[in-house]
């Protein structure tokens, strides 16, 4: 579960404050689909950033599974990252030089204490992400769709709690991007928490709720009955 | 283990630079190992001579007067009365006077220019050399001025070849000698060039009476002294006595200039040690230097490595990586970078090392002595990890401190 209470963050840009978030209070239940919605400089980049431990607020509280993470120090932070979290990026963030197997080992490279299957549990992520024959494969060897499955698998591998997603789709073609978002769907019905941040509304349709951001707040708040159905 | 692996990897990623980078290590390390073998080379050679009897001898002479060569001679010359007196200095273990000329030396069927030394029982002891048969000079050989002589090793095999000398006669200025004892052979410390085992010795008082004859001013006279002290420590003060002796039998006062000279081994050969050293840390530092230059250059790349890697970094930290790990992975990489760079640079030095021993020989002598030693190898290639450390944290330092958002948004 996660529950932000009055989250303010303000950065200075060229001598001008720019509220990116001003008074978020969000609370999305453990297993939820929650995607955040809207243009950008709406503040939800922000607000992911929050949720990941990333980035600070001015003032205000995240609590994620019980635990307060803007009072957590750097280390505490990295190991909350480790444990508890899993990123997706637009731009995929695989390293370039690792195979698709390397690249979703290294989570677990950072575990302490350190994990003496991380081979075997990356194998599985991958498998489960569909990959199970490109595994020795470098990024580059792999199609957009196919990175962006390696990324979640590596989002995947560490058996996180919540799973932040920040515009897995927009460097995806569509038919590429609804398999995307299908396997997303997928894992949040076996029970993992997802916060997706998208500006595309056909890809926040996926997701069981929609929260729509505007100048740093939360300006509507629905529950998406189609993907309930 | 896991990390020296990540080093390699993201070294071997990028080789034509690596391989450049190191260069800089190679080349410090290379001279540094260098340098420093062949500084301890040079200070072994001058210790080694310090070795046994030196390290306890002083040896007196007089000043020679200034002018051509054939017209210098002493000041004033030493007598039988100072070698006395100086045999009587407390901690004075040996003290030999020599008289020496080179004089025409017969035995039947040979006839030949030979060095005779005048001397007495303690030249033996004062030159650390020993006999292989008969015996040396006596104090009685010197009483009565006898007519017998002791053959150096060399002389004894031109004279006599493997017949028995001892017995024998030899005719030095045409005046018979019994031969009583032969050399065993002797490795001088440094050759003057000629053969030092070719030379007979002969009582001191024999050689004025009948060979070399006397000085028209002085009576007794001695060419030069060897003093030997009991240890290098009684040689200070052995200085001094000797100094005071000479005075009062020339009637010098303490504030007059000696007309003598007397040299310590021991200060002379520590003397040019300590000028070695500081020829040893000037050489070093060309290396140091060398290395420092190469330290520039790793921290330039590793910096060029950090900025090239900020979504890297930046991801690693959004996966669980925290500060530590990222600057112990950058860290790593800059010493795995310097410790193969010091491995090929130790291995070019000893190169460089044996290089410049051999390019030295002249026939078969090494002028240039060089001593590898491990803790030389460990300085050099601990120095090339040290500037690993040093010039690869500040850049691992800056990639660990990075803010992973904007890392992860970096282009």
């Amino acid at each position: 579960m996660i529950v932000t209470r009055n989250l303010r963050k303000t950065y200075l840009l060229g001598g001008q404050e720019i509220h990116a978030l001003d008074g978020v209070d969000l609370t999305v239940p453990e297993g939820q689909f929650l995607a955040v919605i809207g243009s950008s400089g709406s503040g939800k980049s922000t607000l992911m950033n929050m949720l990941g431990g990333l980035d600070k607020p001015d003032t205000g509280e995240v609590e994620i599974n019980g635990q307060n993470i803007v009072k957590l120090g750097l280390r505490r932070l990295a190991r909350f990252r480790n444990e508890t979290l899993g990123f997706v990026f637009q731009s995929f963030q695989l390293l370039p030089r690792q195979t698709a197997l390397g690249n979703v080992t290294l989570p677990l490279t950072y575990r302490r204490p350190s994990e003496p299957n991380a081979k075997d549990a990356a194998q599985a992520a991958l498998e489960d992400v569909g990959l199970g024959d490109r595994m020795l494969n470098k990024p580059t060897q792999l199609s957009g769709g196919q990175q962006q499955r390696v990324a979640i698998a590596r989002a995947l591998v560490g058996k996180p709690k919540l799973l932040l997603a920040d515009e897995p789709t927009g460097a995806l073609d569509s038919k590429t991007s609804d398999s995307i978002m299908a396997l997303l769907v997928r894992l949040s019905r076996e029970g993992l928490t997802i916060v997706l941040i998208t500006h595309d509304h056909e890809v926040a349709n996926y997701a069981d709720r929609i929260v729509t951001m505007r100048d740093g707040r939360i300006v509507e708040d629905v529950i998406n009955e189609k993907a309930a159905a | 283990m896991k990390l020296l692996k990540l080093a390699l990897n993201s070294l071997l990623e990028r080789k034509m630079r690596s391989l450049l980078t190191m260069l800089g290590i190679i080349i410090g390390v290379a001279a540094v190992y260098a340098m420093l073998v062949i500084g301890n080379g040079a200070k072994d050679q001058i210790m080694d001579s310090l070795g046994g009897i030196n390290s306890r001898s002083i040896s007196l002479s007089p000043n020679w007067t200034r002018g051509r060569a054939s017209n210098r001679k002493p000041y004033r010359r030493f007598t039988e009365s100072d070698v006395d007196q100086i045999r009587d200095i407390r901690g004075a273990e040996a003290v030999s006077g020599l008289v020496s000329s080179s004089e025409s030396v017969v035995v039947p069927g040979t006839d030949s220019q030979t060095d005779i030394r005048g001397t007495d029982q303690d030249y033996l002891t004062a030159n650390d050399m020993s006999l292989i048969s008969g015996r040396g000079l006596v104090p009685a050989d010197l009483e009565f001025s006898r007519t017998v002589a002791v053959l150096g090793s060399s002389t004894a095999e031109r004279l006599f070849g493997k017949s028995y000398p001892i017995g024998a006669t030899v005719v030095i200025k045409r005046i018979p000698f019994e031969v009583v004892g032969v050399l065993d052979k002797y490795e001088a410390q440094w050759s003057r060039g000629n053969d030092e085992n070719d030379f007979i010795m002969i009582p001191r008082s024999t050689m004025r009476a009948r060979i070399s004859g006397d000085d028209w001013l002085v009576k007794n006279k001695v060419d030069n002294i060897q003093v030997v002290g009991e240890t290098t420590e009684s040689l200070t003060f052995i200085e001094t006595e000797v100094d005071s002796i000479l005075r009062r039998s020339r009637n010098l006062s303490a504030a007059d200039a000696p007309d003598f000279r007397i040299f310590n081994f021991s200060a002379n050969r520590q003397q040019r040690a300590q000028g070695q050293q500081m020829f040893t840390i000037l050489l070093a530092s060309i290396g140091v230097i060398t290395l420092i230059v190469g330290g520039v250059g790793v921290m330039n790349i590793m910096l060029v490595s950090v900025a090239e890697r900020t979504r890297e970094i930046g991801l690693r930290m959004s996966v669980g990586a925290r500060g530590s790990d990222i600057l112990l992975q950058f860290l790593v990489e800059a010493l795995v970078l310097c410790a193969i760079g010091g491995a090929i640079g130790l291995a070019l030095g000893y190169g460089a090392g044996e290089f410049a021993e051999r390019s030295s020989n002249v026939g078969n002598e090494a002028v240039l002595k060089i001593r590898h030693s491990a803790p030389t190898a460990m300085l050099a290639f601990g120095s090339a990890l040290f500037t690993g450390v040093v010039f690869g944290f500040l850049p691992a330092r800056r990639a660990s401190r990075l803010n992973p958002v904007e890392a992860l948004r970096h282009e």
